[in-house]
């Protein structure tokens, strides 16, 4: 077996060369045909000293981003798969990439981002020392089902030996962990306000121990809160690493860790982004990183530009924002995040439909119901552009929100929405793409900008 | 008029909840009586205009169906007054005879009101898309699905199915309807992807009214019933 598995090792990294000689990005094929060639390659890998894998519903690319440029600036080399795919074949591509012909690895640390669907194929062959999961939450529908599913694999295909940093503040979360894992816990203080409405959805309502309804100290979205059963006791766990402020004034926030408490550069004031860099945090002082030298790193830190961006164009400010088609808590969060954006007479452009599905296919539409639509109410929202075949359900939808229908506009392209919006009415657009129509997003950047360096 | 949704707080996934939101911009008039998994339902002192109960979680649906046995007697007495009955998603398999969960290796008696049984399996995913015909009218709509219903719907089905598949991948008839309990697997924003039948399902009441915000639900819903006619759309 061996000998089947180092034939499959030089395979895949002779096709992982000659890709990159012909420009493509080798992240997914040469892990794919390792796979092919010797089943269970991932189980007869050497692994670096110390695999951290980084899994959850959203953040997991921030975090990984985030883990993997805090280890190299403090001398580390790491494994990190986040430019290519989170599955399977991705991981093993990113870990055959970085292992010698010998079969050994030439990293110190593997920070693996794992799709949650992906579990029972990566952790029994390849055990995290450390797993950070920031939430789970409801996503793809087609993919993901429900919460208590993902719960369900995640935790089957944990192995006892894995150390868990868990979200506090997310129950569903913080209930993995069934085979007794060593584990801390992250979270936010009470009293960092957000959000506190009724929600549109909330994944966790009853007692997972006991059925009897939940009751809640708080909520801060969706089910993300502080959550104890009346009845058995059970309650959200208190978190050994908790952000105790915010300030957004100074653009830092202060982390409490035991008896410690020291203050990060803020990169991006996004309250899910709060949860990001609190459990990397963790992660990173668990392996045995001191403030000081994570702190260097969050100074240096930035959100990547194709997730984050702001340009200005004559008098437009263009704010470029990612995010998650058929993800509708996380598309919620960034209409959530647009709203609050202080600004009185913003233009949303909104181009969040399913690249991949609407080709040959008709996207469901199912996930728009599940995604809350009532921040795009705000009355700092003076325009909303649909761009995209979606865009009459967009439109329904939002009408069934309570959003008014006078300041929305459908169309079929992404460019004749960048041309809709009204720059005499808005002079900052807000431009929410779907993450795999960065090409549209960038065609779309193009012309606001010219439209600003233009003054039309 | 009194509409009452069943356990709205757990069964909502896949945009079900919103069917219940249409309705209520559709009958603004109506009493909406959401019923919690801990309350008493209203409909064992009461008979409510319409029901809807939406999809769940394998571990709700088994709760759920604990939750209603023992008012099986009083939803049979309803389902044989016509009392219109919408379950979308896997709601309607809890009306079933028996529920398999082949992952969690456990198995349940279903209320027994259709003469179905259900087979669930975590590792079997299911998703697909359905063109089919309704009492003169085109029903679209998504499905994802852990569990199929096994059995012979052939003379209480709900959809005959153009495109997509019915009960099963071998069936080409969908759900079932029992007097006016519908069920379907069909899920998701049922109503407001197709705002004839959400009138259709109204006036099963007695009631008349026109569907929420009918002229944009009708453009996408001709967008839709183009798009799921076009041959070159995978199915």
């Amino acid at each position: 077996m061996k000998i089947k598995y180092f034939v499959a090792l030089y395979v895949a990294k002779s096709a992982q060369t000659a890709m990159r000689l012909l420009g493509r990005n080798a992240t997914f094929l040469p892990g794919k045909l390792a796979e092919k060639l010797c089943k269970n390659f991932l189980s007869y890998m050497t692994p670096p000293k110390t695999v951290i894998a980084v899994t959850g519903t959203n953040g997991k690319t921030t975090v990984s981003n985030l883990l993997t440029s805090i280890l190299q600036d403090n001398g580390y080399s790491v494994t990190n798969n986040s430019f290519g795919s989170n599955v399977q074949a991705g991981i093993i591509s990113a870990l055959v990439a970085d292992t010698k012909l010998s079969g050994k690895p030439k990293k110190d640390i593997a920070v693996l981002e794992v799709d949650e669907r992906s579990s029972l194929r990566i952790y029994p062959y390849m055990k995290p020392d450390y797993l950070l999961c920031n939430n789970l939450m409801r996503d793809s529908i087609k993919r993901n089902a429900h919460t208590e599913f993902i719960q369900f694999i995640v935790d089957k295909a944990l192995p006892a030996s894995t150390k868990l940093v868990l979200n506090a503040d997310d129950m569903i979360a913080s209930g993995l962990g069934t085979k007794g894992q060593e584990r801390v816990h992250f979270g936010l203080e009470a009293e960092i306000p957000e959000a506190t409405e009724p929600q549109h959805i909330r994944d966790i309502v009853y007692c997972p121990q006991c059925g009897e309804l939940l009751q809640s100290q708080y909520v801060r979205y969706n089910h993300i809160g502080r959550h104890y059963c009346p009845k058995c006791g059970l309650k959200s766990p208190v978190p050994d690493y908790c952000i105790t402020d915010i300030d957004r004034d100074k653009n830092t926030f202060t982390l409490r860790h035991g008896e410690e408490s020291h203050t990060y550069n803020l990169i991006n004031d996004n309250i899910v982004n709060a949860y990001n860099f609190c459990g990397a945090i963790a992660v990173l002082t668990e392996i045995g990183l001191t403030p000081e030298q994570i702190s260097k790193g969050f100074a240096d830190s930035k959100i990547v530009k194709t997730r984050y961006e702001q340009v200005d164009a004559g008098d437009l400010h263009i704010t470029m924002l990612m995010a998650k088609g058929q993800n509708p808590i996380a598309c919620a969060r960034c209409y959530d995040y647009a709203a609050k954006v202080a600004d009185p007479d913003k233009a949303l452009l909104l181009i969040v439909d399913d690249k991949d599905d609407n080709i040959g296919n008709s996207e469901s539409t199912c996930w728009l119901y599940d995604c809350d639509y009532r921040a795009l109410k705000d009355a700092s929202i003076r325009q909303i552009v649909f761009a995209g075949p979606r865009c009459k359900d967009h439109y329904l939808r939002a009408l069934l929100a309570g959003v008014d229908a006078q300041k929305i506009r459908c169309m079929e392209s992404a460019k004749d929405g960048a041309n809709a919006i009204d720059t005499t009415v808005s002079k900052h657009i807000m431009v929410l793409f779907e993450m795999y129509r960065a090409d549209e997003a960038a065609m779309v950047k193009k012309v606001l900008k010219d439209r600003g360096e233009r003054g039309v | 008029m009194v509409v009452e949704i069943l356990f709205e707080e757990v069964c909502g996934l896949y945009g079900d909840g919103q069917n219940v939101n249409y309705l209520q911009a559709t009958l603004p008039q109506a009493q909406f009586v959401r019923t919690a998994l801990t309350d008493e339902p209203y409909f064992a002192e009461h008979t409510p205009d319409l029901i809807y109960i939406g999809s769940m979680s394998e571990r709700i649906q088994r709760r759920v169906i604990e939750k209603l046995r023992p008012y099986t007697a009083r939803l049979e007495e309803l389902v044989e007054k016509d009392v219109p009955i919408l379950a979308t998603g896997n709601a309607g398999e809890i009306f079933c005879k028996h529920i398999t969960y082949k992952t969690e290796e456990t198995e349940i008696d279903g209320l027994g009101l259709v003469d179905l049984t259900v087979e669930t399996d975590y590792f079997n995913r299911y998703n697909g898309k359905v063109l089919a015909d309704f009492e003169g009218m085109e029903i679209v709509g998504f499905r994802s699905q852990f569990s199929f219903m096994q059995g012979d719907n052939s003379k209480n089905y709900f959809l005959q199915v153009r495109r997509g598949d019915g009960l099963n991948k071998k069936s080409k008839l969908e759900g079932f309807r029992v007097h006016n309990l519908i069920g379907t697997n069909l899920l998701g924003p049922i109503l407001p992807l197709n705002p004839l039948f959400c009138e259709y399902f109204v006036g099963l009441s007695g009631a008349q009214a026109e569907a929420a915000f009918k002229d944009e639900a009708m453009d996408a819903y001709r967008q839709r019933v183009k798009e799921f006619s076009d041959p070159e759309v995978k199915f």
